[in-house]
């Protein structure tokens, strides 16, 4: 456009996004939760580490974590964890595209090898984890 | 003035950009393929440690390999156990920077975008793993068998 | 029995004359119940305020036209029934996203400029003559790409976006879904043409997935799923060192 067609044209409103966007629909706000899970886990895995670091102070020194409010704190982790585990895996579903024999596998039957997955890790895991312990 | 000046008349030179040439952003193929990766360890380990470790384990209900000392140690000292480790807590940082820059975007801190602030999440994830790396290998010496 | 009546509260924007856009609400009979909230925009203007300005075509959902934002979700409002929201007032209002020409009319341009930017046409490195005949494709090379040539630039998907609300730079769902329909066209051969465009920084990667443009498409092409699918091939042609290259 040129100059002077710019300064003839008419003032277009212009689009402001509002700062409350995300709470105006529930798909926006369970998208913010969602994305939101990371900070849970990301303080779990910094205490995982404490965790390990503590090995290093001998026995007399290591006791393991038994207070209530450990137990809170790894119950909120688990909910946004598994919150994360479920959106993260069904949506791997969407955008994991394979063809077997020239065919579309159907995104329902990825999804659902995702999560045979996820059992089996848990699973395996969980395992080494308890039996290790005897 | 508020036409906007930044979109060209459409019989203008196809996708032209005012700014330059595109190209394939390389570092955000890298940043998204490090997200799906770290997204991946997170999704599928996380919870199983959190339900065992976090609260079962606590409340007695099962035996954990990190309620006494002798078992973590015995477990810690294994070289694929360290290797394993270095992944869970690792890996899902990548992740963990890359929503958190984008979450940060969404709530219109548009600085979350420069690269400054790329610097800041993913060299902040390289520096997490670089800790836990020198963690796992003065913690408990590696014993093999 | 009493005649049925809705109010719309629709947008008004005179850029002449107002300093910012207002709702004005009509009270317009509810005389038939296939009534949409097109019938009842041209009712409006056919007999109450002949000054609204909106844009429409066929009034069946397939050109694209009449895209707006009805009680905050992005519709076409020859798609929308005024059954499903009476006896509530029903509001109306420019497509969220883009700036505001007048009334319900928005600004559009940065749209075309994006969908053509991706090269919306099949691009061939070797012409086919004429006499050689036609391109055939099977049902299955169709299949591939059928669902992303559905779409009817409505932009619906890009009032919903999110991303796009806060950052006009990007480019967007229907843009990419549609340089995928043509990447993954069987005839076409112009992935490396198109790939600077859709794979630069204000490409792929600004998308967070939120899914909401997949929500609201009325034709289900799923740009959502476009555009996952074209960061993970755009990752895999550069990490995978020989294969899926064209």
């Amino acid at each position: 456009m040129t100059t002077e067609a710019q300064a003839a044209a008419p003032r277009e409103h212009p689009w402001r996004m509002p700062a409350n966007w995300w709470t105006r629909n529930r798909r926006y706000f369970l998208y913010v939760v969602r994305e939101f899970t990371v900070v849970p886990i990301a303080a779990w895995l910094l205490w995982m580490l404490l965790e390990i670091k503590r090995a290093d102070g001998g026995p007399a020194h290591y006791y393991p974590p038994s207070s209530t409010a450990f137990v809170v704190f790894s119950v909120i982790v688990l909910l946004f964890s598994l919150y994360h585990s479920f959106t993260f895996l069904s949506l791997a579903g969407v955008i994991i595209h394979v063809k077997v024999l020239d065919r579309p596998v159907p995104s329902r039957l990825i999804v659902l090898s995702q999560f045979a997955l996820w059992a089996v890790a848990s699973v395996v895991v969980g395992f080494v984890l308890i039996w290790f312990a005897r | 003035m508020s036409i906007r000046k930044d979109v060209l008349p459409i019989d203008g030179e196809v996708g032209r950009r005012p700014g330059g040439a595109r190209r394939v952003a390389y570092p955000h193929l890298i940043y998204w393929f490090l997200f799906a990766q770290g997204g991946v360890v997170a999704a599928l380990l996380v919870p199983v440690h959190v339900l065992i470790q976090g609260i079962l384990g606590p409340l007695g209900i099962v035996p954990v390999v990190d309620r006494h000392y002798d078992t973590w140690v015995a477990m810690l000292g294994n070289p694929i156990v360290k290797l394993y480790l270095l992944v869970l807590i690792a890996v899902p940082f990548f992740h963990i920077a890359h929503r958190v820059r984008y979450l940060l975007t969404d709530f219109g801190v548009k600085s979350a975008k420069s690269l400054p602030a790329q610097i800041i999440s993913y060299g902040g994830a390289v520096v997490i793993t670089l800790i836990t790396i020198w963690v796992l290998l003065t913690t408990v010496p590696i014993k093999l068998g | 029995m009493a005649d049925k009546r809705i109010t719309i509260q629709t947008t008004r924007y005179d850029p002449d004359k107002d300093e910012k856009p207002r709702l004005q609400s009509y009270e317009i009979p509810f005389y038939d119940d296939s009534m949409v909230v097109l019938d009842a925009l041209n009712y409006i203007k056919s007999n109450v305020d002949g000054s609204l300005s909106y844009r429409w075509s066929c009034r069946m959902g397939i050109c694209g036209s009449c895209g707006m934002m009805v009680n905050g979700t992005p519709k076409l409002s020859c798609s929308a029934f005024l059954r499903d929201y009476w006896p509530r007032p029903i509001v109306v209002e420019p497509l969220n996203n883009f700036p505001v020409i007048r009334d319900l009319v928005i600004d559009m341009d940065d749209f075309m400029q994006k969908l053509k930017s991706i090269r919306p046409w099949i691009i061939r490195k070797q012409e086919i003559p004429l006499g050689a005949g036609a391109h055939y494709q099977t049902n299955e090379q169709i299949d591939d790409f059928r669902q992303f040539s559905e779409c009817i630039n409505c932009m619906l998907c890009y009032a919903a976006c999110p991303v796009y609300g806060l950052n006009n730079e990007f480019l967007g769902p229907a843009a990419i879904a549609l340089a995928r329909r043509y990447n993954l066209d069987s005839r076409d051969q112009g992935l490396k043409q198109r790939l600077p465009v859709i794979a630069d920084n204000e490409g792929v990667w600004e998308c967070s997935f939120v899914g909401e443009c997949s929500v609201v498409c009325p034709k289900g092409v799923d740009p959502a799923k476009a555009i996952q699918q074209t960061k993970l091939d755009t990752t895999m042609r550069f990490i995978l060192p020989y294969g899926n290259r064209d």
